[in-house]
């Protein structure tokens, strides 16, 4: 991981700006502020940060207005930050391109994480064949999932899920975008699917499915593959 | 007052018509009592022209009936009394005859006319009386204003055939304003300026008054004895009689008590929810002051501390951890008031979709990892169980609550359970501790906003359960609680969900 990745942080909370600012670079981040949306588009275009902390309610205009507009060309990650109890405004924030969310308050420990995940998936070209996770490795061309060494059998839509996600590591995928990639268009409200082979995958890769590790939920708004 | 519908046709109701009728039935009478008069003499014509004018005194007023009289009298002696076309009387007897005749006729149809307008008036008093009784009655039976005003405009139209419109004084800004009410919808025909005259001045105006009388109503006051609350506003057809304004002065009485007793019963309803959300701040104001006050005060604290005391490593963890605490429990403050302030303004609806309860209790589960590290945790839900549909980010809220509630009031090492079942066409969710339980007096309000049982050890708003409960409503379910035998509390929600069916899905493919 580079150190020195520069983060764009687009909060209109001076408070949170500081906290982010020490917090950040007492992890080798480099930052920079736009306590608005139109400075936050500005700033973005003339230092190319690696990566946008966008607060979705900002002052002067939408959050989820300004998310699409730098999304037409800006193509590092953007984790946005929300209040609680908004998962529509999440799942629209991660339609529209948004690498991540959290809501607010989150811990330090939590944001970090996030932007090492949301860094490292943008710089990786998943040219790697084999995936490892612990015990857990999937090979993405022969298809075979291996668990402490022994050879899972996995239906060909086991497979497909298990390794969508586990390619996109660390990152939530919504609900539709799992239906749309593994089912299609005419699955988007189908979920019991997803319940139902999220359920069965979670049987035959977790140490504990009742407690899983991997295959993690996102309440109301997706799954998200473990780090 | 005349009672309309007392009166069978517009035919006679015309002073005119009634003459023009009474000259033509004597007329025909004579006419048709020619024949006779030539076999049986000029006696037989008289009887017949008497009968004919005590019919018409049934149905006529006294003008035509006395002229009635005169008329039959004096054609019974033109064209029939000897000797004929003549208004001379030869015979002394024929005189007395023609005299007397004259005279029956007339008391004859005087005393008919009165008997008929006492007949009349009786019925207009029963008619009256029937009028206020039933009003009274359903005025009793009448809860609100509008219902009021229905009962009076319906009384109205149906006894008398008015129409009548009602103002009320409604206040604004302080000021007493009228705002009209009713059915009617002619609003053309209303003036506001007399009515508000008539407010103010608690005297009667419009039609048929001394003031503003160029105008189709008659604007009463409606005067109560402790307020006055409008004026109601009769579209008469005739002036009234001194015996029908009287009537009418107690008809509008009744409504105007009606009206009056309404406003003071709004008015005592409102000054019970005054003191109830008085004591309510009360408590509020004693409850956020201490819930707020310690978490910030730790913060403070601790933060305070660690910037002017040289702290050593460990101290300065402790604090670090303390003002961490501290902001969770804020945060779960102010969490809890929004939630319920979310439910009470109706903002929360619950977006069904198909769960899995064992992902539900996991990710509650490990939210409360903390707190659960003192308690034997034990889930059963059984393999078989289907997904159910509900809202699962509301969902987790119910079981984070529940579960909470149990790790603060049962003893750390006890055990805390949670059971899931479907059973017909239900979700059921079982929650046990074994805590203290409820006290079996305040079992009843264990869901109600703001309460906690006196005796509690773990602060909090008491929002946590009307919260849960307001959530498994959202969700068309029940919650109830209810405490074990030997001790603990019990927390059972019920929630009606269909299940998916699984036939289609192949899982393996």
């Amino acid at each position: 991981m580079n150190e020195s990745d520069l983060i764009l942080i687009i909060d209109d909370e001076i408070q949170i700006r500081r906290l982010l600012e020490i917090s950040l670079a007492s992890n080798g981040y480099r930052t920079i502020f736009a306590s608005e949306g139109k400075d936050g588009v500005t700033v973005a275009a003339t230092y190319n940060p690696s990566l946008i902390i966008l607060d979705l309610g900002l002052p002067d205009i939408d959050g989820l207005d300004l998310l699409v507009n730098l999304r037409e060309w800006f193509t590092k990650p953007i984790i946005v930050l929300t209040v609680r109890n908004s998962e529509d405004d999440i799942i629209s924030a991660l339609d529209k391109g948004a690498n991540d969310y959290l809501t607010k308050p989150f811990r330090s420990g939590e944001l970090l994480a996030r932007i090492r995940t949301a860094i490292r998936l943008s710089m990786e070209k998943t040219d790697s064949q084999i995936l490892e996770f612990g015990s857990l490795s999937i090979d993405l061309v022969s298809h075979i999932v291996r668990k402490n060494e022994e050879i899972i059998r996995l239906t060909t839509t086991e497979f497909s899920l298990l390794s969508l996600l586990a390619r996109n590591q660390g990152r939530v995928l919504t609900h539709q975008f799992l239906l749309k990639e593994i089912w299609g268009y005419s699955y988007l409200e189908q979920t019991q699917y997803l319940r139902v082979f999220i359920a069965q995958l979670r049987k035959k890769i977790e140490d504990n499915p009742s407690k899983p590790e991997l295959l993690i939920t996102e309440s109301g708004i997706g799954y998200r593959f473990g780090n | 007052m005349v009672l309309i519908k007392r009166i069978p046709s517009p035919l006679l109701t015309n002073k005119f018509n009634q003459y023009l009728i009474v000259i033509l039935v004597i007329a025909l009478t004579a006419l048709l009592c020619r024949p006779l008069y030539n076999q049986q003499g000029y006696y037989i014509v008289s009887f017949i022209l008497l009968f004919v004018v005590s019919i018409m005194a049934v149905f006529l007023g006294i003008g035509p009936i006395l002229v009635a009289s005169t008329i039959s009298s004096l054609v019974w002696n033109y064209f029939f009394i000897p000797p004929h076309f003549a208004f001379h009387i030869e015979r002394t007897e024929d005189k007395l005859m023609f005299g007397s005749f004259f005279f029956i006729a007339l008391i004859n149809g005087v005393l008919t006319n009165r008997i008929r307008r006492q007949e009349e008036l009786a019925l207009e008093r029963e008619e009256r009386t029937n009028a206020i009784f039933e009003l009274t009655r359903e005025l009793s039976n009448s809860g609100s204003v509008s219902e009021i005003l229905d009962v009076a405009f319906k009384d109205m139209r149906k006894f008398f055939d008015v129409s009548s419109f009602c103002f009320l004084k409604e206040k604004e800004n302080a000021v007493e304003i009228l705002a009209r009410k009713g059915t009617e919808n002619e609003n053309s025909r209303v003036d506001y300026k007399i009515a508000e005259w008539v407010f103010k001045n608690t005297i009667k105006a419009g039609r048929f008054t001394d003031f503003y009388s160029e105008t189709d109503l008659t604007y009463y006051p409606l005067t109560g004895k402790q307020m006055n609350p409008g004026v109601m506003a009769i579209e008469f057809k005739k002036p009234l009689s001194v015996e029908n304004e009287i009537f009418w002065a107690g008809y509008l009485t009744q409504i105007s008590n009606a009206l009056e007793r309404e406003h003071l019963s709004e008015l005592a309803l409102k000054a019970r929810l005054l003191g109830e959300s008085d004591r309510l701040y009360k408590t509020l104001f004693t409850l956020f002051s201490h819930e707020f006050r310690i978490p910030i005060a730790t913060i403070m604290g601790a933060s305070d501390t660690l910037l002017i005391s040289p702290a050593t490593d460990a101290d300065r963890t402790q604090l670090t951890m303390e003002i961490f605490k501290a902001s969770a429990r804020l945060n779960h403050l102010v969490e809890n008031l929004l939630n319920m302030s979310r439910l009470e303004s109706g903002k929360i609806s619950a977006h069904l979709d198909w769960c899995d309860i064992n992902d539900l209790l996991n990710n509650v589960t490990k939210v409360l990892k903390q707190e659960l590290q003192q308690f034997d945790m034990l889930s059963t839900i059984p393999a078989d169980m289907p997904l159910v549909r509900l809202d699962f980010g509301l969902m987790e809220q119910v079981i984070y609550n529940l579960i909470l509630n149990s790790c603060q009031y049962a003893p750390a090492g006890s055990t805390i359970s949670f059971e899931a079942a479907y059973r017909d066409g239900n979700l059921v969710l079982v929650i046990e501790d074994n805590g203290p339980g409820f006290p079996s007096e305040l079992l009843d309000r264990a869901f109600d906003k703001f309460f906690r049982v006196d005796s509690s050890k773990a602060g909090g708003l008491g929002l946590g359960l009307s919260i849960v409960k307001g959530l498994t409503e959202a969700h068309k379910g029940v919650v109830k609680v209810e405490n074990l035998e030997k001790h603990g509390a019990r927390f059972t929600i019920t929630i009606p969900t269909s299940i998916p069916d699984m036939k289609n899905i192949d899982l393996e493919i």
